[in-house]
């Protein structure tokens, strides 16, 4: 049986990934938005993730806001497939 | 939401969740672009109709070109801001976007090809844009709509694509495209195509907000 991938079994961290599975970039607001999480929190995550690699994170300016862009990688992608496919072993069980 | 672990059953919840919660903006439309270029192509259709009437000069024919001007410049503005207020960009939003760059950059290279056409073998051929833009543009909002699933943009495709192929035929069996009878046309087809469905996907919008 696989094992979970510690990195995603966490509710914020999988909620991230599950929305970048759904659209090509979102940025940290819409995150935010859509995981009714905090800032700070939420900035900690991306961290995380983009340090293993599952996304990219890409730091710009719109006009003088700044606007940060996550984008899920191939690896988070693959990541996300097997996390899911664990899950369907787990509960299948 | 936190960094708390969960049972597998609250992953799947979680991974439900986020998905019901994304796919929400697929239904969501914004037709400002679509309205943009659909009054543009109308207004200055009008206006060369208008002045075509009253001066009956063929210069009056360059004021077409304030259409990919005009929408070329503001286009990219408009998308960048509503990319701004939205947050994300689907798939989809990224096919759409990518489908129109190549119809834009098409009317480009056609328009070259007129002007080629003109200054090396002294041949007018203007009217294949005309035809052109009613090909190209309603198979463009066709497919738009059926990736947004938007029926006003599917049915405004199809009704201005069959005016299109109408006008092809007249083009090709040498039917003069006289001002009085194609001009309403061509407009009436932009209404459909681009007018219709923009107030439509605008008012979508709202009501799901």
């Amino acid at each position: 049986m696989k094992e979970l991938d510690p990195l995603l079994h966490s509710q914020l961290r999988l909620a991230v990934m599950s929305v970048l599975m759904n659209v090509e970039e979102a940025d940290f607001v819409y995150l935010k938005e859509k995981t009714e999480s905090t800032a700070g929190n939420l900035s900690v995550q991306l961290d995380k993730l983009s340090a293993t690699g599952y996304i990219s994170v890409e730091k710009g300016f719109v006009g003088k806001k700044t606007r940060t862009v996550c984008r899920i990688t191939i690896t988070g992608r693959k990541a996300f497939e097997d996390y899911v496919d664990a899950l369907r072993d787990y509960i299948g069980r | 939401m936190n960094e708390k672990h969960l049972t597998e059953k609250e992953s799947l919840e979680v991974i439900t969740a986020m998905i019901a919660r994304t796919k929400l903006r697929y239904t969501l439309g914004d037709g400002n672009i679509m309205l943009m270029w659909g009054y543009l192509s109308v207004a200055v259709s009008l206006a060369v109709w208008a002045l075509l009437c009253y001066t009956h000069h063929n210069a009056v024919n360059w004021l077409w070109f304030a259409i990919p001007i005009v929408g070329g410049i503001v286009t990219p503005l408009m998308r960048r801001s509503r990319r701004c207020d939205f947050g994300a960009v689907s798939y989809s939003d990224r096919l759409i976007s990518r489908m129109w760059t190549i119809v834009g950059f098409s009317f480009l290279f056609l328009t070259l090809v007129c002007f080629a056409f003109i200054f090396i073998a002294d041949i007018n051929c203007w009217t294949a844009m005309l035809v052109y833009s009613l090909i190209a543009v309603p198979i463009a909002e066709t497919v738009q709509g059926i990736a947004l699933k938007e029926r006003s943009m599917l049915w405004g495709g199809v009704m201005a694509l069959a005016v299109g192929m109408f006008t092809l035929c007249c083009a090709v069996g040498g039917v003069r495209l006289a001002a009085s009878w194609f001009m309403p046309l061509f407009i009436l087809a932009f209404v459909v195509m681009m007018i219709v469905p923009g107030h439509i996907l605008n008012h979508k919008a709202r009501k799901a907000k």
